[in-house]
């Protein structure tokens, strides 16, 4: 695969630093190049590719390197440093009473993250329940209903009513039984904007305690206008990258978290239910820049 | 410099392109085509100028931004050919089987389709060879009822091929003129639903096999299409969702690593948004922003 063959050149790179302390600026240009491209094939967006390359440049060529600390280790930390500080940790879920809200992108995954999410609270000992309101999609309700029942949690829909806002408000009170509320939405894209007023309003019923925006982690460039206009209208807490067991690096949850200033709370690996991870910054990172554990390295250093 | 000043014309050298490339490359880069195909393309633009001759009127940036239209617009314009037409000549039914990852918009595409030939005079069946995802059969369903077409359709979990197997016996012996087979997504590093996909075209022996992919994926557009290729070939690829991405290069992914045309455009989420694609205005949105 072609980050494969980037992060080997990366990796080609840095192996010439190995051993050197001092670090020439030439070094510094040439890490600082294989990294851009490691991240632009991961479909970083590229301005903030330029950004991130400029700090590790700046801080490679200005910082001291610990005594003893080889210089390719050294850089590989500033790297790692500079990507954790943009996305820090998973985003805080408290595992208590509580409303998430999902939205997204047309076919990016939110019935099946909901179901997945409802399945991982229900792990942690609370009751969960899915409200679906996607009156839009067919076979939308049947389809939410299903995952529900193999994920075994509570689920609420209405296929005679045609009005998400509504759905939403009666599905809130059927399942107040429940100690969690995840409230699906139909797919919607930031120029639609009827849908983009429709999730409004039924944000402004739902009150979620946290909203999450579900990305395919094969979105392009396009990740940066979608993440900041559904955070301009209902406020993005959270990302969620699925389908990353494919090839997709994700890098588009990075440039979401960056434009809406929140961070990663789930990661999809799978169509199943149980196919849900926590985000671990650690493992990302490596992935998005095709190279191993770098978390280890840094700690290293 | 080494320029040769004679009678207002320069001669380009490769220093002279060194600029103008790396800010076309960034700019293919944030329109989604892939590196490696944006590498390509830069290469041949480099290739091509280096030692031509510009008047002294227009700038390199401007000669290397023609080359560019013309080096993009070979790449997309790949292998195209006259869907309607074909369509018109194959012996019926026509059997035409969807594939790609999961949640680009197959489903919806053959629901578009179906409008579009029957719109032509054809008839049409379905067959949804999706037996694996939750609501997929209410979800084809519920457009088959919407369209008035006939669905075949099995149990979930059943042999996807033998639904469309028997999309097509159902084809033969009602005369129907199209049949629009289904299948599950699945992404392309499932090397078991991979196999599927391959024993499912080996089975059915589809007319026409397309790969449907989103207007809005990025880098990884190649290696899907590359993968789906070579378990399924393809004849064509359906660029979906391009109502939410003005990019587009998606499409230059897919028309260059398969070598196949991109026939249709996915435009929003009705039947009627589908359009047939069109290689030169693709190329005018591309190079509309910079
Ligand atoms: N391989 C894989 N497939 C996934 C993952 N998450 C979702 N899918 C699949 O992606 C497709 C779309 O998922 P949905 O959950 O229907 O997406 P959605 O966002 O609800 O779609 P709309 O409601 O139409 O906007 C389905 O085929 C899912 O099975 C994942 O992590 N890995
Ligand atoms: N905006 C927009 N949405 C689209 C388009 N095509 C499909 N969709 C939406 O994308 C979502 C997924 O479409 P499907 O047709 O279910 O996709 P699929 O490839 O069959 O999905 P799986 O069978 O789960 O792999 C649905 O919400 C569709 O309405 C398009 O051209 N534009
Ligand atoms: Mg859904
Ligand atoms: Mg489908």
């Amino acid at each position: 695969m072609v980050l494969d063959d980037l992060g080997s050149s990366l990796r080609g790179t840095l192996d010439t630093l190995r051993g050197k302390s001092r670090i020439s600026e030439e070094d510094v240009e040439e890490i600082v190049k294989e990294i851009q491209r490691s991240l632009l094939s991961a479909d970083v967006d590229v301005s903030l590719v330029m950004e991130l390359s400029d700090s590790i440049k700046e801080r490679a060529l200005e910082e001291e390197p610990p005594a003893g600390t080889p210089a390719r280790d050294f850089v590989l930390r500033i790297v790692y440093e500079e990507l954790v500080g943009l996305i820090g940790e998973s985003t805080e879920l408290p595992l208590e009473e509580q409303t998430i809200l999902l939205a997204g992108l047309q076919g990016s995954g939110k019935t099946t993250s909901a179901a997945k999410m409802a399945w991982w609270f229900s792990t942690k000992g609370l009751r969960p329940a899915v409200i679906q309101t996607d009156t839009f999609r067919p076979g939308a309700y049947d389809q939410a209903k299903q995952m529900c029942s193999r994920a075994e949690v509570d689920f609420y829909g209405n296929p005679d009513n045609d009005d998400p806002v509504e759905i939403a408000r009666t599905g809130l009170e059927e399942t107040s039984e429940a100690d969690v509320h995840i409230v699906d939405t139909a797919g919607r894209h930031a120029l639609e904007d009827d849908l983009i007023d429709e999730i409004e309003q039924i944000e402004g019923v739902v009150e979620p305690d946290t909203s999450l925006l579900v990305l395919d982690a094969a979105i392009g460039q396009g990740a940066k206008e979608q993440a900041s206009q559904f955070d301009e209208s209902i406020g993005i807490d959270g990302v969620v990258i699925t389908k990353l067991d494919g090839t997709a690096k994700g890098g588009g949850a990075l440039t979401a978290v960056d434009q809406t200033d929140s961070s990663i709370a789930f990661l999809g690996t799978g169509e199943e239910v149980q196919d849900v991870e926590r985000f671990e910054p650690n493992g990302f990172i490596s992935r998005l820049l095709g190279m191993g554990d770098l978390g280890q390295l840094a700690e290293r250093v | 410099k080494a320029r040769s000043l004679v009678r207002g014309k320069f001669v380009i050298e490769e220093e002279d392109l060194e600029g103008p490339l790396h800010e076309l490359e960034l700019a293919l880069l944030s329109s989604d085509v892939e590196m490696g195909v944006a590498q390509e393309i830069l290469d041949n633009i480099r290739d091509e100028l280096v030692g031509e001759t510009r008047t002294f009127t227009t700038s390199t940036g401007e000669v290397v931004e023609e080359a560019l239209r013309d080096a993009i617009y070979d790449v997309i314009s790949v292998g195209q050919f006259d869907f309607d037409e074909r369509i018109a000549v194959e012996d019926k039914p026509v059997t035409i089987v969807f594939t790609g990852v999961n949640g680009v918009g197959k489903t919806t595409s053959i629901a578009k389709l179906s409008r579009y030939f029957e719109e032509r005079g054809y008839s049409t069946v379905m067959a949804n060879g999706d037996t694996y995802r939750a609501g997929a059969n209410e979800q084809i369903q519920e457009h088959a009822d919407a369209l008035e077409t006939k669905l075949i359709s099995h149990e979930q979990g059943g042999d996807p091929a033998a639904v469309l197997y028997d999309g097509v016996e159902y084809a033969q012996a009602n005369d129907i003129d199209i049949v629009l087979g289904d299948t599950a997504g699945r992404l392309h590093t499932d090397e078991g639903l991979m196999d599927q996909l391959e024993k499912i075209d080996r089975v059915v022996g589809p007319d026409l096999t397309l790969f449907v992919d989103e207007a809005v994926a990025g880098q990884d557009a190649v290696n899907r299409a590359r993968e789906f290729n070579e378990a399924a070939e393809i004849d064509g690829a359906i660029l979906t969702k391009a109502d939410a991405d003005s990019n587009g290069g998606a499409a230059i992914s897919v028309a260059h690593v398969t070598g196949k045309p991109i026939l249709f455009l996915g435009v929003g989420q009705g039947y009627d948004d589908i359009e047939p694609f069109d290689p030169d205005e693709m190329v005018d949105r591309l190079l509309a922003e910079e």
